[in-house]
């Protein structure tokens, strides 16, 4: 045993352990610089009010619960509970709508060759560019001669109509790497193309869709403009719009509140994160992003 | 019948022995095409076409939201050219593009070759770097940067080690970009899990014949990696850009609300809302809003033109 | 071949049900907009103000009031932040959506006058739905347009020097009514010389303090339709401001940028700032040291230029229900239940039984009711100035502008041009 470790093996070895220690060290420091923020604002949670604006410390001298426990008295005499609820069936409708709707149009472009195909998909791609603020006015001015503001509909309609792109793109990516065997098989069998699509595209593109669907949750929860735009009824306002009633004219009321809410708030993200994020690389991944 | 259906478009037209068969197959490929597609195109004319018409006629506008639109010809894109607000936010714009897009892809590129090695924890720091991509647009985070950028607060304190007082970024207009461009940085989550996706696509065949050459790390990386991955670069750069050019919220919440100091961090996007929710001339932020979309589309042809010349497609190579 | 088809049908139908489902779903969660009556004539008004948390759960409770001495009128209550009710008020009002009553202020009555958005509430005071009796110190004035009656103030409140009584008193200065600019920066540069802090957070970029030191000087910010000062004018103050600025004797902007959303004053970088009276309650929450009202500097020795601002009540011209809307309006500012309830949170109640009902208790507020009799006492309330169409988007202007200047951005020359041409774009807004 002694002799036998030849040193050509024992420096592999070493340089394998010494590789191993910079690869953990890089990875933490990294970790480190990156985490450095979210500390910040779970430490915040538990400072006094006066302390959080311009105050230099990570953690809090002296924690007090009282940021947190004050939640539970509601903002403005609505409870957290109503705001978490909106904010959470916004989300899950548009996730619903944007999983619904831009699958069966991913389909259609990397599956079906229809007439016209090229052209919509320029068009598709081309909405990619604009910038929303252009468009609000116009589909404000839809929606309310609908008479269909202060409700979620002005908010997820745009989701169940595959008007998200990006979405759109993602799964048209991935479907298209998709073997051409098994949809070919599957004709055989005499499938329509929604046979094809239900059993067959849809099930393997899961990590496209799980992609897109924590996409979405993440973009819905932290939505700002449009529950602010369409939505009246503090009733029926959304977290993000819940923080915002900690401000008035001059300032903020109630920093500690605000900083304990918003930490709150990213519960649901990262807890939403955290139970799918494996899918998350994998639907990246097969997605074949080759152009 | 159903072989028919699934022969590709163009050698269909050859297949002149069932032409009958073949037409109604296209015929039928076409309404179902049209079925699936139903819900965008409603989206498209109601949501988006629609809009962008209606926008693109108020760009030629005198419109502040209450009395009709007055034609106006091209006079909000000759205000705008000459409007010095403006031309600040083009400035703060192109740099913030120019300096975070690289630096952004840089780093995401970096932690992506670090956790494609296989080591204990992969996955726990994988997650854990893509968080800032998950929170970056929460209010909070807009605290936590001015603290984070004042003076005397942590990257002050690092630089004073350097030699480098400026004393806090926030407040200062030759520095607050920065603090802009570092939340930018920071959520370089997101594209680094692209790159790693591409990363876990290159045939490890490649590498093993690339070291028998004797080629080193740095060589591998080069000649190996980085044409294996090019698609996916593209592919970040291109997001990357259209997103860096539209940025708002960053912007919006890091300057608290303002856009400043003195403009420092009047982004594109930030004056346009300015000009058209705070100040209603919709017809000057919808000018606003075409001339960027004609640059960002611009910028997007020249990103496409170019990858003929550093993309390598596989497809292509075969 | 045909069950496929079949099939497919099918399943479109099932999945287009589907969807319809969850947007008919999500159209229940909402109950649309109020405005109508319904069949036991009950009828609903969309209320909408800015303000925080404390505003709020008060407002709540006055409209529980309300609807309670009137059983058929239901009140739903809309509220934000200051910044994001604009957007939201300007957004709906565009689309022929504003609520029936909203909070308002001076600044911005002519604008959407011009619009056509305001209901001239004369008429209904003519049938008697609304009294238009008992306001104090004339501040009815103050939503009154061209003979028009488009706004019922709630509150009065003044612009104030609010002072960090500690910093003033350790450096041995004191304010009094009636001192001079030259008084008062002296005391200003005895505080920086003592206390190594700054005097000021930064004068010059406030709008409605210019306006007091042009009054003093018999001009005004705004006329009717225009700014009433020169370029020069405006360019003298930038300058003594920078030079302020450089010497130290107004706090480094770059410091008083950093501690935002939080006053400078609280923040402890410089002693004194130029607020509406009624905004000074901030300081107590945010800031370690005591805060008191001092007067507004003079340029003869008496003149401070002050007046009284509102915040008002304005009602939608095209409301459904203008006789109710009156009623809730003339309640809001008359009953003195209401008053006990919002006690100075809008300003000094406008009304005589509101201000008779309250009876401030803690420091800030008795001390704002001291400060505004000290004012009225000595005699300077002059009469409020026009605000023209745009004046809003000038005041951020001044803001911004003023703040470039401080950051040696701007020069102040170039600075006043360029206010001089943003005020243009505004007023033609």
């Amino acid at each position: 045993m002694t002799s036998a470790t030849s040193p050509a093996l024992r420096t592999a070895n070493e340089r394998r352990r010494t590789g191993s220690i910079a690869w953990h060290v890089g990875a933490l420091v990294i970790l480190a610089v990156v985490l450095y923020p979210v500390i910040w604002v779970v430490g915040a949670s538990f400072k006094p009010s006066k302390d959080i604006i311009a105050s230099l410390d990570l953690l809090p001298t002296k924690p007090v619960w009282a940021n947190v426990s004050g939640l539970a008295d509601g903002i403005s005499g609505i409870s957290i509970g109503s705001f978490f609820w909106n904010s959470l069936m916004y989300a899950v409708l548009a996730v619903v709508g944007v999983v619904v709707s831009s699958s069966l149009t991913a389909y259609a472009f990397a599956k079906i060759r229809f007439a016209g195909r090229n052209l919509l998909f320029t068009l598709m791609i081309g909405t990619l560019l604009l910038p929303y603020h252009v468009l609000l006015i116009p589909q404000y001015v839809l929606f309310r001669n609908l008479e269909l503001t202060d409700t979620l509909v002005p908010l997820v309609a745009g989701k169940f109509l595959a008007t998200e792109a990006f979405f759109v793109f993602l799964m048209v990516q991935f479907m298209r790497g998709l073997p051409k065997e098994l949809d070919e098989a599957a004709k055989l069998d005499g499938c329509g193309h929604l046979r094809t699509y239900w059993s067959i595209v849809l099930p393997l593109s899961r990590p496209a869709i799980i992609t897109s669907a924590i996409f979405t949750f993440i973009n819905a929860w932290n939505d700002f403009m449009g529950p602010l735009i369409y939505l009246n009824t503090p009733e029926k306002y959304t977290v993000s719009l819940g923080l915002m009633m900690f401000r008035d004219q001059e300032g903020i009321s109630n920093y500690g509140s605000m900083i304990a809410m918003s930490l709150v708030a990213l519960v649901p993200v990262i807890a939403f994160f955290m139970a799918f994020q494996r899918y998350l690389i994998d639907g990246m991944a097969t997605s074949g992003l080759k152009g | 019948m159903t072989l028919v259906k699934e022969a590709p478009a163009r050698p269909a037209k050859k297949r002149s022995a069932a032409p009958a068969a073949g037409r109604r197959g296209r015929r039928r490929e076409n309404l179902a095409g049209y079925l699936f597609m139903s819900p965008w195109i409603a989206g498209f004319l109601l949501l988006t076409a629609g809009p962008m018409v209606a926008s693109l006629y108020y760009a030629f506008t005198r419109y502040n939201l209450f009395t009709p639109p007055q034609w106006v010809g091209f006079e909000n894109f000759t205000t705008m050219f000459q409007d010095p607000r403006w031309q600040k936010s083009v400035e703060v714009t192109l740099k913030y593009v120019v300096v975070a897009t690289p630096l952004k892809l840089l780093l995401a590129l970096g932690v992506a070759l670090l956790l494609a090695q296989k080591r204990r924890g992969q996955g726990l720091y994988r997650a854990a770097f893509y968080m800032p991509s998950l929170i970056g647009a929460s209010v909070s985070i807009g605290f936590v940067w001015r603290a984070l950028f004042s003076d005397d607060a942590i990257v002050d304190r690092t630089q004073k080690i350097f030699g480098l007082d400026v004393g806090g970024w926030i407040g200062n207009p030759d520095y607050v970009i920065y603090a802009l461009v570092a939340l930018s940085v920071w959520q370089f989550g997101a594209p680094m899990v692209i790159f790693l996706a591409g990363l876990k696509q290159v045939p490890q065949e490649l590498y093993e014949a690339a070291e028998m050459d004797g080629a080193g790390p740095l060589r591998r990386f080069w000649n190996v990696t980085l044409p294996m991955i090019s698609p996916v670069l593209f592919f970040n750069v291109l997001l990357e850009s259209i997103h860096a050019f539209q940025v708002f919220g960053s912007a919006y919440v890091v300057s608290n609300t303002s856009c400043g100091p003195a403009d420092a961090t009047l982004v594109y996007t930030c004056y346009l809302y300015q000009k058209g929710f705070k100040e209603a001339q919709m017809g000057f932020a919808s000018a606003m809003a075409w001339t960027l979309v004609i640059a960002v589309a611009l910028v997007t042809a020249v990103l496409f033109w170019s990858q003929k010349k550093w993309v390598h497609y596989e497809e292509a190579a075969k | 071949m045909g069950t496929s088809r079949n099939v497919e049908r099918r399943t479109i139908l099932k999945a287009a049900g589907a969807t319809a489902a969850t947007l008919g779903l999500a159209a229940t969660t909402g109950c649309g907009g109020g405005g109508g009556a319904s069949s036991d004539g009950t009828v609903t008004i969309r209320y909408a103000w800015w303000g925080g948390e404390p505003r709020t759960i008060a407002i709540k409770k006055t409209i529980a009031l309300f609807e309670k001495k009137y059983p058929k009128i239901k009140i739903k209550p809309e509220f934000t932040d200051y910044a994001a009710f604009w957007e939201k008020f300007q957004t709906q009002a565009s689309g022929g959506n504003p609520p029936d009553v909203f909070q308002n202020a001076v600044g911005f009555l002519r604008k959407y006058d011009k619009r056509g958005i305001l209901l001239d509430l004369k008429a209904q005071a003519d049938a008697g739905n609304l009294s238009l009796e008992n306001f104090r110190n004339g501040v009815l004035a103050n939503g009154q347009v061209d003979g028009k009656q488009l706004g019922i103030p709630v509150g009065a409140n003044t612009m104030a020097l609010v002072i960090d009584l500690k910093a003033f008193k350790k450096a041995g200065v004191e304010a009094k009514m009636g001192w001079t600019w030259d008084e008062y920066f002296d005391a200003l540069q005895t505080i920086q010389d003592k206390l190594k802090i700054a005097g000021d957070t930064g004068y010059h970029g406030i709008m409605y303090l210019y306006d007091l030191y042009l009054r003093q000087n018999g001009k005004a910010f705004f006329t009717d339709s225009d700014l009433g000062f020169t370029e020069d004018d405006l360019t003298q103050w930038w300058e003594d401001g920078y030079k302020r600025v450089k010497s130290g004797l107004v706090a480094d902007p770059k410091k008083i940028e950093q501690v935002q959303p939080k006053s400078g004053l609280s923040a402890g970088l410089a002693a004194s700032e130029f607020t509406w009276d009624n905004f000074s309650i901030r300081y107590e929450g945010e800031g370690e040291s005591d805060y008191g009202l001092a007067p507004i500097p003079t340029m003869n020795g008496k003149d401070t230029g002050q007046y009284l601002g509102s915040l008002m009540l304005s009602a939608f011209s095209g409301t459904k229900h203008p006789k109710e809307v009156a009623q809730f309006i003339s309640f809001m500012v008359h009953d003195p239940e209401v008053g006990k309830i919002m006690g100075y949170d809008r300003g000094i109640l406008a009304t005589t039984e509101q201000y008779d009902a309250f009876t401030p208790t803690d420091a800030n507020n008795k001390g704002v009711k001291a400060y505004e009799e000290e004012v009225a006492k000595a005699g300077v309330l002059g009469k409020i100035t026009p605000h023209p169409s745009g004046a809003d988007v000038i005041e951020a202007a001044f803001l911004r502008i003023g703040g470039e200047v401080s950051q040696g951005k701007t020069k102040p020359a170039d600075a006043a041009k360029a206010l001089f041409s943003e005020a243009k774009a505004a007023f033609a807004g």
